[in-house]
């Protein structure tokens, strides 16, 4: 029994993780209507950021988040300018397209540096052990820190001019603009921010497994199942949709072989589909 | 005095659809002036195309004498061209002070904000009632003064109002009508693009009257309002 419950813990604090990613996607999707399929990508990118930072500056691992999350807001207006900016107002296929090659083309530098081997981030922060189970450094302190930047998102997008002029761009572009918002740099900003949760999704992983050039796209297929879950509204529901993910996942890896849970967590995405087409804290449109 | 607001010759249209076909208008600070005309006149397609939400094929328009009519939307926005657009245009998943908020995003607007809000509060007071609720579960009405609000918000230099009393209960048509009126007495230059002629013929100082894209009668509005044709065609007298 205190294995399920050990597993079922791991799985909450990995997904405040998954949660984390899937608000770089459901931001990205929510403002622009725009599918960034170079997500799983750029949480590759987040991960091997870590492993070369860290490499660099044995600190902290969790420090290195800093520079990591301003390495992905510069990265995501690169993503922007090259594949988004010129297709925004064109049918979704085309910012589909554009972004899948933007994915492609990062994932065939990674393999030319790093191959497709495997890579750890070889931190470790002490567990702390109640009764017979023992609570790992890395898992809280990684579920902690995407908490942090939710939270901070949260604010932002709430609380602040700028914060709120992506929401009123995410709700009505046209009259935005006739507010004095530049659409165009809300939308760059947007995707920045997108990008940014991505990377530190993965850079946080990373101090949890070891990792390849291809493991985002694993990420990214979660970060779809909890906004779907979540549907596109705040930050918070991606965070509590991911961590009801984490704690499937963790309840049933006891009892069943690893290779099953994409099926269970596909399963899930087509009943909420057909059940909540507007994910179960989906936001109301007008 | 000089115009604060001059089209001239403006075209422009949907696609390949042509919809204005030169249309010229002066806008005199301190007045109103309305423009009326039938359905697909190019009341509404004027306006948009002036804030640039439509580009412009040919033409000018100038600012206080400045050319700016390629500026981006949000630039013509930022110096005091404010657009209340038809069917509102509210941001429905923000609350009501929140939209109110928006209109004082630019830089200009920013610095007077806490006192519009409470000046907009103080012309509608139902928008202080509900400003934590969310825009989209208002009444049409309240709709339509939360978006006039949000359009005070923005300080306008020149005021562009796009069917103001469509859809509205004449009672509450006739509420936001003398609102208009108080503004207008406090200096505000306001362009008005209304269904209701009459309304708005006793209301404005100027008119413009539009047909197939084109301006076919301009002058006082008194003096318009006792053309016959302007009486047979949209006054049904």
């Amino acid at each position: 029994m205190s294995g399920i419950f050990a597993s079922m813990i791991d799985g909450l604090l990995i997904g405040a993780v998954y949660g984390l990613a899937a608000m770089g996607l459901s931001l990205i999707w929510g403002v622009m209507d725009v599918i960034n399929l170079t997500h799983g990508a750029t949480i590759a990118l987040g991960m091997f950021g870590m492993y070369i930072l860290f490499s660099a500056f044995p600190v902290n691992a969790y420090l290195l988040l800093i520079p990591i999350i301003a390495a992905g807001l510069l990265l995501g207006l690169l993503i922007y300018w090259i594949s988004v900016h010129w297709v925004i107002d064109r049918p979704q296929l085309a910012s589909l397209l554009s972004t899948f090659a933007v994915n492609m083309m990062i994932i065939g530098i990674g393999t030319a540096i790093w191959s497709t081997s495997p890579y750890n981030v070889n931190f470790t922060l002490p567990g702390i052990t109640v009764g017979a189970y023992t609570f790992t450094g890395n898992h809280m302190a990684a579920a902690s820190a995407a908490v942090i930047i939710a939270l901070a998102l949260e604010l932002f997008l709430y609380r602040t001019r700028m914060g709120k002029a992506i929401r009123a761009v995410a709700d009505n572009r046209e009259a935005a603009e006739l507010m004095g918002v530049s659409s165009t740099m809300v939308l760059a900003l947007a995707f920045a921010i997108g990008i940014s949760l991505a990377a530190s999704s993965g850079a946080l992983v990373s101090t949890l497994f070891p990792f390849t050039i291809l493991s985002g796209a694993s990420y990214q297929m979660k970060s779809f199942v909890v906004t779907v879950l979540a549907g596109l509204g705040r930050p918070f529901g991606a965070l509590v949709a991911g961590v009801l993910l984490g704690l499937l996942e963790g309840a049933v890896t006891p009892f069943i072989a690893v290779s099953w849970i994409p099926l269970i967590e596909f399963g899930l995405f087509v009943v909420v589909l057909v059940l909540f087409p507007r994910g179960i804290f989906g936001r109301a449109t007008a | 005095m000089d115009p604060v607001l001059q089209i001239e010759n403006l075209e422009s249209g949907y696609g390949e659809v042509q919809v204005l076909w030169g249309i010229s208008l002066k806008v005199h600070p301190g007045k109103l002036t309305t423009i009326i005309g039938a359905n697909g006149a190019g009341k509404s397609t004027t306006l948009r195309t002036i804030m640039g939400s439509l580009a412009p094929w040919k033409g000018r328009v100038l600012m206080n004498g400045e050319d700016v009519t390629r500026l981006s939307t949000h630039a013509k926005a930022n110096r005091g061209l404010v657009l209340v657009p038809e069917g509102r245009q509210l941001f429905p998943d923000m609350s009501v002070e929140e939209n109110l908020e928006m209109g004082a995003y630019s830089r200009r607007a920013r610095k007077g904000e806490k006192e519009n809000l409470e000046k907009v509060y103080a012309t509608f007071p139902r928008l202080k009632e509900r400003r934590k609720q969310r825009s989209s579960t208002l009444s049409g009405g309240e709709q339509q003064m939360l978006a006039m609000g949000r359009g005070l918000m923005q300080e306008p230099v020149v005021l562009m109002i796009d069917e103001l009393s469509l859809g509205l209960a004449p009672v509450l048509a006739q509420q936001l009508f003398l609102s208009l009126k108080d503004l207008r007495k406090q200096g505000l230059t306001i362009v008005l693009v209304e269904q209701n002629v009459h309304l708005s013929l006793a209301l404005s100082d100027y008119t413009y009257v539009l047909a197939e894209g084109r301006v076919e009668i301009e002058g006082d509005s008194h003096d318009v309002a006792n053309m016959d044709e302007v009486r047979r065609a949209y006054l049904g007298m």
